[in-house]
């Protein structure tokens, strides 16, 4: 039975609005598969054994926090940045959802003139407006045909994002504009800012995610890949609903 | 000339609004049309009492409400519940004389907590009084610590605070400030030691994002807590509810009156001690407080019962987007001691505005449904599936999926007798009340 370990950054500091349901859903995808699942949470300033050199995770995650919590985040979180950059070329999968994309990038611009470093594993900068950015999102990615759905709570304009996870939006919030492209995905690193379970809302997405983790280790993915059946049946909802919601919008 | 102009408009409005029973906000939204800045051209009375915050705004307010009135005391409030610029507009105008003097003693204003900036622009409460800082409608709220951003930003210096001791991030509102009183409830029959539900907001303290201790939480993150790091901590409460005992219903302050609660929640039993802290700092006596709210029942009450068939039902209205409400209810759900039914709908998740939000259902912690007493949960609504997914990673085997609301209802009509618990927001419960017999 294959273990899978997955890393969960800061699970009480970052954690707005049901983000941990992606560590969830993803562990019992897994399972269901017939892994073993270990999850650690890791909270800021605690020594964690992986990270000491006891092997690399399979799979880091974290969520969405305040900027005032993602900013704490991130002091803690750069004692990392060096294993973080050799996992993302290593290709082990990551997920960065909500505002903890921001600190994937180069840095933080506040709307008081600081400015923090992010991890650096990529170049693009963030910087905070003092309106918030809200809404639904519908949109493309080119990983797979499906839409994704989401919701954006966030004040970061992200610039400079090369590689976005959305390609291509109908509706919402992306990353400098609304409609513009959202996200970030380079090699098996997934970001997006869109809030809370993304997973959960996108099972083409967790089973891209898990076929990314399982991949790496060497197994040969069975096809088709099992699918979570009531969170398809909520995102046909979800999907169906901001379709319509889309064409009414239409001129 | 333009106040004027703005004053009768409003009159008229408010008038023919309430012969059709059209809403409170027009009025005061015409008002503004003619005169952007009416509120600080009118005369307002000397007391002005505002009451903002995410959770216990309404039933807080009606009960300082009750209290002024039971005191002889004239009050000017939004009873009709509408707490933004354009109702509080309608309510000052509405009570004003031609000339635009509001006539009352007090006006006692629930303010929708981003409102605030705009509504406290041209007019300065004499006290604001913050309920609590939690989830609550991320779709235009963001979050928590926006929402605080957006009220620290909209207080007057003059302006007396009354808050929550026992919430870590409104009570940062005082950091400062002089001009403050605080309720807070001790720890109490309900009480944890560490905080509660599904996500803990209280896990890192909002002023220097250092790990915080607990020694109780009566609920969430609200309780008694201290951070190592910077110092920020419960200060002591001015007005203390020194005991909540749930089961014999009653809270007991700390000078030793004691109150008698209509609804025996937790939740409850703060509203209550926040309005009792009101009508004390306003200068009605501690007992004539505590006998017009013991054992108050809410007009504004979340709480409704129905028959269906043979089951005799409750309906729960909560807030959708906010899991406190949610969790508020699920806990009463789990207190009671009778089989039952519980019926959830999520159907439209706003009744304002268009969304498909779902995230916040993962903030509510329906495990605490996993009782012997409760028999049976259905699932009903357009976003049931999603409730579903958030269900089978609970502990809980006996829910089922329904999307049909009225099929839902006609289910649990046709089989047995126990008491039926309906759980959903205000968008979504004339859904549920057209299928059954109201009281």
């Amino acid at each position: 039975m294959m273990e899978i370990r997955i890393i969960h950054f800061y699970p009480d500091l970052m954690n707005l609005y049901g983000s941990h349901a992606n560590v969830k859903v993803l562990r019992r995808y897994l399972e269901n598969m017939g892994c073993t699942v270990t999850v650690q949470r890791l909270s800021p300033g605690e020594k964690e054994p992986l990270i000491s050199g006891e092997g690399e995770p399979d799979f880091v995650f974290m969520g969405a926090g305040t900027e005032r919590s993602a900013r704490a985040a991130m002091e803690d979180l750069a004692r990392f940045d060096t294993s973080l950059k050799s996992w993302a070329r290593d290709g082990i999968a990551m997920l960065f959802a909500g505002t903890a994309m921001e600190l994937l990038g180069r840095e933080i611009r506040e709307p008081d003139g600081s400015v923090y470093p992010g991890i650096g594993l990529a170049e693009f900068v963030t910087e905070h407006q003092e309106r918030g950015m809200t809404g639904d999102v519908y949109g493309y990615t080119e990983l797979y045909p499906q839409a994704m759905v989401g919701f954006m709570n966030k004040s970061g304009l992200i610039r400079g994002v090369e590689s976005p996870l959305l390609t291509r939006l109908k509706l919402g919030w992306g990353n400098e504009r609304e409609g513009g492209p959202e996200g970030f995905h380079q090699g098996n690193v997934f970001a997006s800012e869109l809030t809370g379970p993304i997973l959960v809302k996108n099972p083409r997405l967790l089973e891209t995610v898990a076929a990314a983790v399982l991949t790496r280790r060497g197994v040969r993915l069975p096809d088709p890949l099992p699918r979570d059946t009531l969170g398809w049946e909520a995102y046909a909802v979800t999907e169906e609903q901001l379709r319509l919601r889309i064409s009414e919008k239409a001129p | 000339m333009k106040k004027f102009f703005a004053v009768i408009l409003c009159k008229m409005l408010h008038f023919m609004g309430k012969l059709t029973g059209r809403g409170s906000s027009l009025p005061g939204k015409a008002a503004l049309g003619i005169c952007r800045d009416i509120l600080g051209r009118i005369e307002l009375p000397e007391r002005i009492i505002a009451v903002t915050g995410s959770n216990g705004k309404t039933s807080t307010v009606e009960m300082i409400a009750a209290v002024l009135k039971a005191r002889g005391i004239k009050v000017v409030w939004n009873e009709e519940g509408a707490n933004q610029i354009e109702g509080i507009v309608t309510l000052a105008l509405s009570h004003a004389s031609l000339g635009g003097r509001v006539k009352g003693e007090v006006l006692l204003m629930e303010v929708d907590e981003r409102y605030a900036a705009e509504i406290f622009e041209y007019l300065c409460p004499t006290q604001l009084v913050v309920t609590n800082l939690c989830r609550d409608q991320l779709t235009r709220n963001r979050h928590p610590e926006k929402v605080y951003e957006d009220i620290l930003s909209a207080v007057h210096p003059q302006t007396e605070l009354i808050l929550n001791a026992d919430d870590p991030l409104s009570s940062c509102l005082a950091r400062g400030r002089g001009k403050v009183k605080w309720f807070g409830v001790e720890k109490c029959s309900v009480s944890a030691d560490h905080p509660t539900g599904a996500y803990h907001d209280g896990a890192y303290c909002p002023v220097c994002k250092g790990p915080m201790e607990y020694d109780y939480v009566n609920y969430n993150h609200i309780g008694s807590y201290r951070c190592p790091r910077c110092g920020h901590a419960r200060p002591t409460p001015d007005y203390l509810g020194a005991d909540v005992d749930l089961e014999a219903g009653y809270l007991t302050t700390g000078s030793g009156v004691r109150i008698r609660l209509s609804l025996r929640s937790i939740y409850h039993g703060y509203n209550v001690l926040t309005a009792w802290a009101v009508c004390c700092n306003a200068g009605i006596p501690e007992e004539a407080a505590a006998s017009v709210l013991s054992c108050y029942r809410l007009k504004s009450g979340r709480v409704q019962p129905f028959t269906l068939g043979s089951h005799r039902g409750m309906l729960l209205t909560s807030k959708h987007e906010n899991s406190i409400a949610y969790d508020t209810n699920l806990r009463y759900i789990a207190s009671s001691e009778r089989d039952c039914v519980v019926l959830i709908i999520v159907d439209a998740v706003s009744r304002k505005y268009f969304t498909c939000e779902t995230s916040w259902l993962w903030d509510i912690d329906f495990d605490q449904l996993n009782q012997l007493h409760v028999k049976k949960i259905i699932l009903s609504g357009r976003y049931c599936k999603d409730l579903a997914e958030c269900f089978s990673f609970t502990d809980l085997h006996n829910w089922s999926v329904q999307p049909d609301i009225c099929r839902a209802v006609a289910g649990i009509r046709t089989r047995g007798s126990e008491d039926v618990y309906a759980v959903t927001c205000f968008s979504d419960r004339d859904k549920l009340l057209a299928h059954v017999e109201r009281h």
